[in-house]
């Protein structure tokens, strides 16, 4: 077999995994902190890269920088639906499944606001560098793709520092693994439930962003990209950030392979065939270690 | 400082507490002793606010502690080193203990609180990095006991902190305790060893389902011949 073809899929099977894993960790986080399975999280992704597309087509800001605003844009819409949707639900005895239909029923808003708003037609984002491309002997990378990559390893570094090294961050994570313990030591609950959920919803942005550059989108698009999350979820174990980003690579990379090697019907077969095998023999995920 | 008065709680149709009222004046060590399903975790968790009484109400030095939230709890100076110690296990030491320091009042004081808790517990400065899931079960107590410290507490509350530990952990946590009160901080002792708790304490009260069954000083309650045959085995 050809091993620069090989090696060539094996890179853009990274960068997409890089991608999944930022779309994922927030996912994962909301699952694992606030057991809400967050239905609609990859629609608010898509939203994300709608928002990109628009300021990029009418306004020409490239999709990077109009990230500085629609990320924080998006966080406090997350504010805003977790005190009007989330926050009353979270009350319930089976939270899990409220949560998944209650986020159900918002994705199906948020997808027909994008037809009304953008159309059903497929869209790519093409910044001013979409057409040019970085070639290191006989390897090609696209400039967007480069950039979607680097963006999504910025934001899951920033999503790991902030839980590792700040004090609302440490919250979110003893929150996960002890609730009643965390607020015994002046932890408002609430607070870090708005704050986990508002963070994964603006971070499902940067990764709609990430993906946009990637691939083209239409506004069901995100049923496809929530698959994807559960398997970079299951994988890589509920609450487990390390653990995303690694499953998030693992899944990219096979899923890059199985592009290049096998009939395009085959490669979403070997990825629904990923997820059952994961949910039959390692439901927990890969990794032991939590957060 | 901490008054209980005639406070009830209810799990459903099951009442928990019914009708207790007992108090914690300030440098005090008291005890609260009592079988299992007795309500000594529920009282704790009630005056921790992570439940809400039915009736009666809580005070804090002249002011009605109910309705307030845990954290808000916490901020007043109340803390509990809960049962089954329930620290972060997959997070270190060192991080366990930060926690404990969040509110934003403490947390200005964190690098020395964090220095002291070293000062009382030198095997957790060794064990600093290391996951607290990872730790025996002494050295876990000592872990929740020194998040709790680093929250400052006026009054300190403990549920069974000797449980699950070889005498000599239990025996050191418990001396741990005493030289904290000794300090100054009024401490609010629950446990299952009866007969140390009786000795290093002051006052106690006996709970039997959801009642205060006794009342009085340590040294009598010893005496106490319903004591003696229900919780000390003699």
């Amino acid at each position: 077999m050809d091993s620069v073809l090989i090696i060539q899929s094996l890179i853009s099977g990274i960068m997409m995994g890089m991608v999944y894993a930022l779309l994922g960790v927030g996912f994962s986080l909301t699952w694992g902190v606030m057991h809400v399975i967050h239905i609609s999280h990859a629609a608010f992704g898509l939203l994300g890269a709608y928002l990109a597309y628009s300021l990029l087509q009418y306004f020409g800001v490239d999709p990077v920088v109009s990230a500085a605003v629609s990320v924080p844009l998006l966080f406090l819409v997350a504010c805003g639906v977790y005190q009007l949707l989330i926050r009353p639900i979270t009350k319930a005895k089976e939270v899990i499944v409220a949560s998944m239909i209650l986020t159900f029923g918002l994705a199906i808003i948020l997808e027909n606001v994008m037809v009304l708003i953008w159309k059903a037609d497929p869209r790519v984002l093409t910044p001013t560098y979409a057409s040019g491309a970085l070639i290191v002997g006989p390897f090609y990378f696209q400039y967007p793709h480069l950039v979607g990559f680097s963006l999504s390893i910025v934001g899951i570094t920033a999503i790991y520092l902030f839980l590792k090294k700040t004090y609302t961050g440490m919250a979110v994570r003893a929150a996960w693994q002890q609730p009643e313990a965390t607020q015994l030591y002046g932890v408002n609950l609430y607070r870090i439930s708005m704050i986990t959920f508002a963070l994964a919803v603006s971070t499902a942005g940067a990764g709609g962003i990430s993906l946009a550059l990637l691939n083209s989108f239409e506004p069901h698009s995100h049923n496809l990209w929530l698959i994807y999350l559960f398997l970079v979820v299951i994988v890589g174990g509920v609450g487990n950030v390390i653990g995303t980003a690694m499953a998030g690579l693992i899944i990219g990379v096979i899923t890059g392979l199985s592009m290049a090697f096998l009939p395009y019907q085959w490669v979403n077969l070997v990825t629904f065939g990923l997820l059952m095998i994961f949910l039959i023999f390692r439901p927990h995920g890969l990794f032991k270690q939590g957060v | 400082m901490l008054r209980v008065d005639n406070l009830t709680v209810c799990y459903g149709q099951m009442q928990a507490l019914r009708g207790v009222s007992m108090e914690v004046s300030p440098g005090e060590m008291v005890a609260l002793i009592g079988g299992n399903g007795a309500g000594k975790t529920t009282l704790l968790n009630t005056i921790s606010g992570l439940i809400p009484p039915a009736g009666g109400s809580l005070g804090w030095e002249g002011r009605p502690l109910n309705g307030l939230t845990p954290d808000m709890i916490c901020r007043e100076g109340i803390v509990q080193v809960p049962e089954g110690r329930k620290l972060f296990p997959a997070m270190t030491v060192e991080e366990n203990l930060i926690m404990g320091a969040y509110l934003p009042t403490v947390r200005k004081q964190s690098r020395e609180s964090l220095r002291k808790v070293y000062d009382i517990f030198p095997r957790l400065a060794d064990r600093r990095r290391q996951l607290a899931g990872s730790m025996s079960g002494g050295e876990q107590q000592m872990a929740a006991l020194g998040r709790a410290l680093m929250a400052r507490p006026r009054l300190l509350m403990l549920d069974e902190p000797s449980l699950g530990l070889s005498p000599k952990a239990a025996a050191e946590i418990f001396a741990t305790i005493r030289v904290l009160n000794k300090e100054g901080l009024s401490v609010l002792l629950v446990s299952q060893e009866v007969l140390e708790t009786l000795a290093i304490t002051a006052r106690g009260y006996v709970l039997e389902n959801g009642v205060v069954a006794l009342k009085g000083p340590s040294s009598e309650l010893r005496e106490d011949p319903k004591v003696k045959t229900s919780y000390l085995g003699l």
